[in-house]
Order: C-alpha cells, then structure tokens, then sequence
C-alpha cells in the first residue's frame, strides 16, 4: 500500500471507492455488454477504478486488472463476440495498470527518500545546534568565572601585600582553567571544520591548529 | 552575614546559586555557617585550591578542624601538592569524577557518626571540565550517596552560568534552591523553592 505519509487518503475510503467503482464497472460489462450486446465505450470506465487502484496499491492493482479481463472475456464468450479487440482490451488494461503502478511506485519511493534525507539533515542539525549550546555553556560562563577569580586575586593587592605563594597557586589555577577552556575551544573547532567541508583547507588548518 | 539555611534539618539537599563575583566570598559564608550550627563540612573544590580556601577560612575564625577537603584542582593546577596539606584528599584532576566519587564515598563513610555536611564548589567549574550530562549524572550520584547516609549537601553554582535543561535536573536531586543574591528580611540568601 501507499506509505507516502500524512498527505493520503483515508485508506477505508480508498477501498470503499475502488468498491463502488468495481461495482460499476460489473455492472457495466454485465448491463452494457451482456445485455445491449455492445463492447464499445464503457470500457473507458475501466481505467478510473484501474488507475485509482495502481496510484493507490501500486502492482497490487493488477488483481483488479486480471479481475476486469476475466470479466470482460466471459461476458464476450457468452455474447459470442470474442475477437482481437477483446484481447488488445485485455492487454491495454494490465498494461495501463503496470504503468501507473510503476509510476506511482517510483514516485512514492522518491518521496519518501527526500523525505529520509531531509529528517537526517535535520537531525545533524539538532545535534550540532545542542553541541554548540553546550560548548558555549563551557566556554561562555568559565571565561566569566575565570574573569571573575582573576579580580578576586587583583584585588588581593589593594591596600596590602598578599602573600605571594598564595596569589601564585591561585594563578596557576587560573592558568589551567584558562587552558581547558582554549583545548574547549579547540574541540569546538575541530568539530566545526568536520562538519564543513566547504570550509578550505589552509582555515581549517588554522582553525583546529 | 548567616546564610538561611532553617530548613537543613528537613530538607538536606540544596542548589545555591550565586553571582560569579560572590563565589568566593559566600564559600565562607556557607562555611560560615554551617560550622557554627555543628556540621563537620567535607569541601570539594574545582574552583580554588584548599590551601587558598584554608587561608580564608582562617581569616573569617572558621574552624578548621570541623572542616575537610576533597581537593579535585591543586594536583591538576600546580602539579604537586603544597606543603602543610596532608589533611586533604586530593584528586588529579576535576574530569576524573571515578576518583572523586570514591573519595566522597570513603570521607562520608569516614564521618558516618557526625552530622556531616557536603559543600560541592562548583558545579560551574566543573562546566569547564567535563560536559554537562555528565556533570548531571555525577551530581545524581553524589545527592543519592548523601540520601543513603542521611547527610547534607550543598551544591554551589553561577547563576545563569547554567544551561535550562542543566538547572532543571539538578533541581530534581535536590530538595530545595537558593538564590543568595536575593535579598530578603534578616539573610542574603532565601528559600526560593
């Protein structure tokens, strides 16, 4: 059956027309032909329930099409008017049949790789777009608390001397925070040169250097 | 100033939230407090070395025989550990949380008879470190180590230095926050859920 997504027809309506249609086009072969003892023109019919069933069921639909030629072969041997155009009849219906189930299945699965496509762009993008809020988490407020411990010791200064192998442990770590931040950023780079292949290769050496 | 922590007894577990500017200072203040009301207080630091930290405790009379540390940044900052510091645990680096929590398990066990109280310094530092889901499960880790031994715990961060999503779980380990730069009538720091 047709899985192209939320776009379709209500698939109960879909049988429920292919039905009614079936029922005509008895209905026809045996009112029309059967009784008028004509083979002319109501055939046309044929091909709305046959192309409605192939778009919908794709190959499927040539049961309905064998259907249909079962029936138009018994109602001609009984009428007595079997000839070539039954047969060159017989033969448009199955093949109209396979074309647009083709064509429809063709379609569909197209359809449905852009659509495959398009959700595994959108994934990478949602991974990205979190990646780049949790770098900035670590990247962003660090630098601020880093910022922040850095005039903390500054003001260590004011109006008297610190003692000095204090202040040098407190900058040291200041000096490793900073450096996980930079390998941070680094990370950060590396993982958008990856991403990017547009970028040229003189940047992204420079970038994840 | 006292920190208003009147509802420790019920409730033990709380996210603080402070400026980056006051970090430091409400560190002390937490110490501060929590020492006068008896707990024995297990520090861990990410953000400044216990040495530096002793230093200050000393300067605002905290006593330090009622606190201990668990040092995840001295090793990792300065390579060595400084003289006078036997009576800390020190970690090798902030990232090696197995190491951590294994020192956490051991110090709490260590004050099982006390009225212990763990001070975690900071969430937001260890942003830099390691990344924030992981920093989720470690927390989850520490606030269900400290549920099973009935002891408190306090988890200082920057505000607005967290992520929603962070904020919001680590609201769910615990059992209160406050925000220590809200002022309210008689303490700088106030319930605020």
């Amino acid at each position: 059956m047709n899985k192209t997504g939320g776009k379709n027809m209500d698939p109960v309506r879909q049988i429920w027309i292919l039905v009614i249609l079936g029922i005509v086009c008895i209905g026809l072969e045996v009112g029309v032909h059967f009784f008028l003892h004509t083979a002319i023109g109501y055939t046309h019919i044929f091909y709305i329930l046959l192309i409605l069933a192939a778009v919908w069921y794709y190959k499927k639909a040539l049961w309905v099409a064998f259907a249909l030629v079962a029936a138009t072969f018994i109602t001609s041997l009984v009428v007595g008017d079997f000839n070539w155009a039954t047969l060159l009849r017989a033969v448009m219906f199955l093949l109209v049949t396979y074309i647009v189930a083709w064509i429809s299945e063709e379609r569909d699965r197209g359809r449905l790789e852009i659509l495959a496509q398009k959700e595994a762009i959108e994934k990478e993008h949602y991974a990205l777009v979190g990646y780049l809020s949790e770098i900035t988490l670590r990247i962003k407020q660090p630098i601020k608390i880093l910022r922040d411990n850095i005039l903390a010791i500054r003001m260590e200064f004011d109006g008297k001397i610190p003692d000095i192998e204090m202040v040098k442990m407190e900058l040291s770590t200041q000096l490793a925070h900073a450096e996980q931040i930079l390998q941070n950023f680094q990370e950060l780079n590396k993982e958008m040169v990856d991403e990017h292949s547009e970028i040229p290769n003189a940047y992204k050496e420079f970038l994840t250097r | 100033m006292p920190i208003d922590f009147s509802r420790l007894g019920e409730d033990k577990l709380f996210l603080v939230l402070s400026t980056a500017e006051m970090l430091k200072r409400n560190n002390t203040q937490i110490i501060h407090t929590l020492t006068g009301k008896g707990y024995r207080v297990v520090v861990i630091t990410t953000n400044q070395p216990s040495a530096v930290l002793k230093k200050n405790y000393i300067n605002e009379n905290i006593d330090l025989s009622k606190v201990t540390f668990i040092d995840a940044i001295t090793k990792y900052a300065l390579g060595k550990i400084p003289p006078g510091q036997e009576d800390c645990r020190f970690i090798n680096s902030p990232s090696n949380l197995t190491d951590l929590g294994i020192a956490i398990t051991e110090v709490l066990h260590n004050y099982g008879g006390e009225k212990t109280c763990l001070l975690f310094d900071s969430v937001s530092t260890m942003l830099i470190y390691i990344p924030s889901t992981n920093i989720s499960k470690f927390i989850h880790f520490i606030t269900s180590k400290l549920r099973l031994v009935d002891a408190a715990g306090i988890f200082l961060a920057v505000e607005k230095g967290l992520d929603p999503l962070l904020l919001t779980q680590l609201t769910t380990y615990v059992d209160g926050t406050i925000d220590m730069d809200i002022p309210s009538a008689g303490s700088p720091g106030v319930p605020v859920q």
